[in-house]
């Protein structure tokens, strides 16, 4: 307590700075967390008001971790989530350094690179349920059009066309993100080492992977975890273009969350996935930061 | 292969890149324009024939065929509810990014840390708590309680920004002001805030499109035209038996303009701002 | 009036002291120059002066009054920073005449101010201009203008000339000098530079770890160091320090190198430990040295390396394995492994205990003067 205070007297300043965004960081995250975390032990119903009194222990964890469609739901959240970062993450760093290349237009092609970035997620979602629908979406027409089909293909309905019009969706979102910030790393790279590599007798493509690569890296894992922050998002792709459905077959965890709570009201239940989502989310951010505070630190020659 | 023909066909290639970016959002934007039936047309129309602003009417309940879904109020209650916590966010956040750039005290890397952890909450895991918790406390379903929710979710990157673009201010500028004369009070906002500036402006446009776009929380923590905001609004179309797909393409272009404007205004500092946070620590 | 008095000033981090209790009166209008290594704790206490630290303990007194408690803007002071510290979005005259507006001053006024301060550093063609906008040497004047401005009692100085080269340091040297002859101000100036501490200061204090090793004329401390530390620091080239023993009335630097006991050291008692200090000026080739009076020792000393500078050439001698720097005046070429027969003025040669590095005084009572 003595030396609370001492602590307290000692850092005023800072600490008086710091207390608004810890209080409301407090109320509106610590508290509702640690207050879903008591629910993720009883078998709370929004319709039954007084089983959140209702201590279970650890049944909805143990109902969570034997229900094949929490598992199909991680797996494909997990499967979802690789591709998409993997592809974003090669198709931003192409776009960079196409855009890198070129002189001309140079700010006109990066202002139109940002593009997706300002687009709600929502709005991707529609966008593309819009494009991929099988009777007026843009696709089907065209493949029509061009006699590349002859009957509608099911985008949205067929599992796998599903997930990749998902991916899809969240690519096209994202990947700015990745180009935006490698371009920002190309454009900071020093020159001298890539000179040096050339007189040394490099190839090109020895210079990009052993100079331009490593240097790159710690801007494609700064991006890496800018993503992860917010890897959720696609929650809203997938609700507003499938819904999760049809019968599941594109359920990510967040939909399952979604639909074990507020559509079939099991509160306590949905917590329990809820935690599992976010040990999955603080599991890729700190996983990329980390890599980020090594290869900052492998970088400390340049 | 010259190199300046090498040149030519990369720029070319770049340019059609960018233009497969741009079709999907030009899509809509068209759509937005045209009549409900020339979509649903079969075969497809390609060239567009009857261009009009009537879906826009439709949907601000001005025209002849009315849309029942209240585009007017989603509108004013995503602005208040995302001017509103950007501006609470900022403040808050800029007051805690300048202790983290300014001042020494133990624990302040811990502290940073859960901070941002705290963004990494999937805002859908976070809607179940704050669902039930607003519930008992009367804040589900009004402006009220999502701008305190927006306003904690912008603050640790608020925090992140601005922390940066402080940092860049050199400490001795402050110092200087005071030995001018100045109390401390007086040489931030006389010297630090006019240089870090341009960086807050970037933070508070970035808190900002946070908000403008927010779907997972406030799709379950709003219900009536009071309080939910045009992302939400956006699926009123979806329960509709029929989907409007002329009308969502006009509410679609209505969200995207003022996210559109904004970014184009602070690019370049967003970007500046995300990198230098994050590399050269 | 206004004289600056440390008094007991004592500088924690936590547990960590980092000014140890120094003590330290400034007279009005005298140019203070704080010297030593890095980390000695002499910016630290600069801070103190300014109110940019906090003073853990004891005192500290400008005018007469104490200003422990007063914020730096109720102290009167003005500073100079290392990076000159300029509000870069401030055109030079904005620059000039903040502190004045700040105060409240009417614009006539400020600018009256602005434009005379311009006048004395020459920045009168510069006044529109941003701090982005000027060279080095410029910057360093429009900070030295934000400080005179305020006409305060103290003028600060941390570092100011660290950032420019060597040519447009030793310029901005003399104006210095010349700003404290116009604008007669108490200053307080920290450098790690001992060349600017001997040709700035009225008085040097010297500084390490915390503490305060010596303070004098700069004359003083060049020609009666207190203890190695000083010897060493101050001067270019560094003082010379060979390790011998008092024997026989000589002092024994190796088996075959022996200087006599200087003027004034014959209770040197016998077999004492000593280190041996003299400078590269007072050891000078046989005919090469200017013409000296008083005692002197000649030694035969191997040359290892020879540094023409043009007026004179500085040669590396080795004395029991160790170099030594020695000065030739009207150069001839010498080359390596070349024995020389040295002559060392023994008046101006420096003795301090073994152990402790302190200065060992001349005795007069011996002398015959």
């Amino acid at each position: 307590m003595k030396r609370m205070r001492r602590y307290v007297r000692n850092n005023a300043v800072p600490l008086a700075l710091l207390a608004p965004a810890v209080m409301i960081i407090l109320v509106v995250v610590l508290l509702p967390l640690i207050f879903s975390f008591y629910t993720g032990f009883t078998n709370y119903r929004l319709i039954r008001p007084e089983s959140l009194w209702d201590f279970i222990g650890l049944r909805n964890y143990a109902r969570v971790l034997t229900d094949a469609d929490f598992w199909a739901a991680l797996w494909r959240t997990v499967l979802f989530l690789t591709v998409a970062l993997n592809l974003e993450m090669l198709l931003g760093l192409c776009l960079a350094l196409m855009v890198n290349r070129i002189t001309w237009g140079q700010r006109t092609m990066r202002t139109i690179m940002m593009f997706p970035m300002m687009f709600s997620p929502i709005l991707v979602g529609f966008q593309f349920k819009y494009m991929f629908n099988d009777t007026i979406g843009v696709v089907n027409n065209a493949l029509q059009s061009l006699g590349l089909s002859q009957k509608a293909i099911p985008f949205l309905v067929d599992r796998w066309l599903a997930f990749g019009s998902i991916a899809f969706a969240e690519i096209w979102m994202s990947t700015s993100i990745f180009a935006i910030l490698i371009l920002a790393g190309l454009f900071a790279m020093p020159r001298d080492p890539i000179e040096a590599a050339r007189v040394d007798g490099c190839t090109s493509w020895q210079v990009f992977r052993h100079i331009t690569l490593p240097f790159l890296m710690p801007f494609i894992y700064i991006a890496m975890t800018i993503r992860s922050l917010d890897v959720a998002r696609a929650y809203d792709i997938v609700d507003v273009m499938t819904g999760g459905g049809p019968a599941g077959r594109t359920e990510l965890l967040w939909t399952l969350i979604a639909r074990t709570a507020y559509d079939d009201a099991r509160m306590g239940r949905a917590n329990a996935m809820a935690y599992v989502s976010i040990l999955l989310s603080i599991f890729f951010t700190w996983f990329f930061f980390r890599k980020l505070m090594a290869a900052r630190q492998h970088l400390g020659a340049f | 292969m010259s190199r300046g023909q090498r040149d030519f066909l990369i720029w070319v290639a770049t340019f059609l890149v960018m233009l497969a970016i741009c079709i999907p959002g030009l899509w809509v934007v068209l759509s937005a324009f045209r009549p409900n039936g020339e979509i649903l047309t079969k075969p497809a129309v390609w060239i567009p024939r009857d261009l009009s602003f009537d879906n826009f009417r439709a949907i601000f309940g001005l025209g002849d065929n009315v849309v029942g879904i209240p585009v007017g109020s989603y509108f004013w209650n995503s602005a208040v509810i995302s001017v509103t916590s950007t501006v609470v966010a900022v403040t808050i956040g800029m007051s805690g990014g300048y202790a983290f750039a300014r001042y020494r005290f133990p624990g302040k890397s811990s502290a940073f840390l859960w901070l941002m952890l705290s963004r990494t909450v999937p805002g859908i895991a976070l809607s179940l708590p704050l669902f039930i918790l607003w519930s008992w406390t009367g804040l589900i379903d009004t402006k009220l309680g999502v701008i305190i929710v927006y306003t904690a979710i912008n603050v640790p990157f608020t925090i992140w920004l601005t922390e940066g673009f402080f940092r860049q201010v050199p400490r001795d500028l402050s110092e200087a002001a005071q030995i001018d004369g100045c109390t401390p009070w007086q040489a931030f906002w006389k010297v630090e805030f006019p240089l870090a500036k341009s960086g807050i402006a970037s933070a508070a446009i970035f808190a900002f499109l946070t908000s403008w776009n927010e779907y997972a929380l406030a799709s379950q923590l709003t219900r009536s035209t009071d309080s939910k905001t045009l992302p939400v609004g956006l699926m009123d179309f979806t329960a509709q038996f029929t989907i409007d797909w002329a009308g969502m393409s006009a509410m679609a272009v209505i969200i995207i303009i003022p996210a559109l404007i904004l970014t184009f205004l602070v690019q370049k500092h967003l970007i500046a701002g995300l990198t230098f946070g994050g590399v050269k620590g | 009036m206004a004289e600056v008095s440390l008094r007991k000033v004592i500088k924690r981090y936590g547990q960590m002291e980092v000014v140890h209790g120094i003590d330290l009166e400034i007279a009005h209008n005298e140019f203070v120059v704080l010297v030593g290594p890095s980390g000695c704790g002499k910016s630290t206490t600069l801070r103190m002066i300014a109110g940019l630290e906090e003073i853990s303990d004891g005192e500290i007194a400008i005018g007469g009054k104490v200003v422990n408690r007063l914020p730096p803007r109720q102290r009167n002071i003005s500073m100079v920073f290392q990076n000159y510290a300029l509000y870069p979005h401030m055109t030079v005259r904005e620059n000039l005449g903040f502190s004045l507006k700040i105060a409240g001053k009417a614009r006539e006024e400020i600018d009256r101010a602005a434009d005379e301060a311009a006048q004395i550093l020459g920045l009168t063609p510069y006044m529109d201009r941003t701090p982005g906008e000027l060279s080095g040497g410029q910057r360093q004047r429009v900070a030295m203008g934000r400080a005179i401005v305020r006409h305060p009692d103290v003028f600060l100085f941390d570092e100011p000339l660290s950032n420019l080269d060597a040519k447009l340091r030793s310029q901005m040297r003399i104006e210095i000098k010349k700003l404290h002859q116009t604008v007669a101000t108490t200053v307080v100036y920290v450098t790690h530079d001992q060349v600017e501490a001997m040709t700035l200061a009225d008085r040097i204090v010297i500084m390490r770890d915390g503490h305060i090793v010596q303070t004098g004329t700069p004359l003083d401390v060049f020609e009666r160091p207190v203890n190695t530390f000083v010897a060493t620091f101050i001067g270019s080239p560094a003082m010379n320090l060979v390790d011998g023993m008092a024997e026989g009335g000589a002092i024994r630097l190796s088996d075959n190198v022996r200087v006599p006991l200087p003027h004034g050291f014959a209770a040197l008692a016998e077999g004492q430990r000593v280190t041996f200090g003299f400078r590269a000026d007072n050891l000078m080739p046989l005919g090469h040295g200017l013409a000296e009076t008083g005692e002197v020792a000649t030694l035969e000393l191997p040359v290892s390396l020879a540094e023409p500078l043009g007026a004179e050439t500085l040669l590396l001698a080795e004395i029991a394995g160790k170099e030594v720097q020695a000065k030739m005046m009207h150069p001839r070429p010498v080359s390596p492994g070349e024995v020389l027969k040295f002559q060392l003025a023994l008046d101006y040669c420096h003795l301090f205990d073994a152990e402790s590095g302190v200065r060992l005084e001349r005795k007069r009572d011996h002398g015959t003067d």
